[in-house]
């Protein structure tokens, strides 16, 4: 059976752009987002950063520890007008937080963290239909998050308006 | 029984199409049909994926309440492997070469490698992969805890042989034509380029993208 993931070689440059907007959102805007249906979350960009090479027959450059998005190395790559690969995410909302490596291209989810198990959880069945909800939740935040991004990366104003911000934002 | 997992890779998978209620017996009927096989004391299987539940990992009983997984149906399938250990191979060859005082032709390397399997395979433990999934009928989506190229290859397959459904993996693309965004938008999606960020480090002083533009036309001019 056939399993080449066609999206994400025709698109897989747009995940890229979506965790770079995320980036600029988070230090521009302080990341925080209302989802549709009015849920309030909170990104921020962790201790893991792949920035895509930008030809094939360039490197990858991955930034690892610490606070990366901090470093030189990051600075330098975003005035060159390189877009992020993966990245270790915090996602909040409320009192749950989960950590996860996005990756641009596939939009997969790496090396999840769900948010504690609630405290009035007594048994297995309880347990896993915490984790259930927190792992929908968890991807329902994303697709919310990415349906922002479309929203605005599909205007037809964008270039000149959102582009434009995050373009001087990426060459400071 | 113990409760899903709580970290790990997760993979998204969409369908098209009507696909049985994991709240039916139908649907544990559907997963008992292509529930696993042993090859334990197989000779000649080297692999065996299917269905089993999380409350019983050898794929005996398909109960509609060991898929309970809260907002989701919880799956799990298994997946035996037996391989022959390389040094076994390499062993036996070397024997038969040092007695025939030559090397082997490929044709008797392939005949004495078969040979060994029919012997050996059966005596060979598998390995055991359990992989799990979370499966949200109303969105037509399931989480599959498993991000390999086989763990995923194998699950697309056996939803397809259980359900007759077709999964699609999410993407950039898939995404994005599922958020409902307007007829619009899907087609302004399916034709986006990307932005080409201007490379400040070359282009002082402005950095903006009508300057980048035009140092790019400038560059293909």
């Amino acid at each position: 059976m056939n399993q080449t993931n066609a999206g994400a070689e025709s698109h897989g440059w747009l995940g890229e752009e979506f965790l770079t907007w995320l980036w600029f959102r988070w230090e521009t805007d302080g990341g925080e987002f209302t989802l549709p249906g009015g849920r309030i979350v909170g990104v921020a960009l962790d201790d893991f950063l792949t920035f895509a090479a930008p030809t094939d027959d360039e490197t990858e450059q991955t930034l690892r520890r610490g606070l990366p998005t901090r470093t030189a190395e990051a600075r330098t790559a975003l005035r060159q007008g390189r877009r992020l690969r993966k990245a270790r995410l915090l996602v909040a909302e409320g009192e749950r937080q989960w950590a996860a490596t996005l990756d641009g291209p596939t939009l997969s989810l790496g090396g999840v963290k769900l948010p504690e198990d609630a405290e009035e959880c007594e048994s297995d069945t309880d347990r896993t239909a915490d984790r259930a909800a927190n792992w929908l939740a968890l991807h329902e935040i994303v697709q919310g998050l990415y349906r922002l991004f479309l929203k605005e990366r599909l205007r037809a104003d964008y270039k000149s308006t959102g582009a434009e911000a995050q373009a001087s934002w990426m060459a400071r | 029984m113990v409760a899903i997992r709580k970290s790990g890779g997760v993979v998204a998978f969409h369908w098209q199409g009507k696909l049985t209620d994991p709240r039916e017996d139908a649907f544990a009927d559907a997963l008992s049909q292509r529930r696993f096989r042993t090859i334990e004391n197989a000779a000649s299987e080297e692999v065996s994926v299917g269905w089993v539940t999380p409350a019983d990992p050898t794929g005996d009983s398909f109960a509609t309440e060991d898929l309970d997984g809260g907002a989701g149906a919880w799956l799990r399938f298994r997946i035996d492997k037996k391989s022959m250990p390389m040094k076994w191979l390499q062993i036996h060859r070397d024997a038969a070469e040092k007695a025939r005082g030559k090397k082997l032709s490929a044709r008797e390397r392939r005949e004495l490698k078969d040979d060994l399997m029919d012997q050996l395979l059966p005596r060979v433990l598998p390995t055991i992969t359990l992989v799990d999934a979370l499966l949200f009928h109303d969105r037509r989506t399931v989480l599959l805890f498993a991000t390999s190229k086989t763990a995923r290859e194998a699950f697309v397959k056996l939803m397809f042989e259980t359900f007759t459904v077709q999964l699609d993996q999410g993407n950039p693309l898939e995404n994005g034509l599922r958020l409902d965004l307007g007829e619009e938008e899907d087609f302004a999606l399916e034709r986006l380029e990307p932005i080409r960020w201007p490379n400040a480090e070359r282009a002082q002083p402005s950095a903006s993208l009508a300057a980048a533009a035009a140092s790019a036309a400038e560059g293909d001019a």
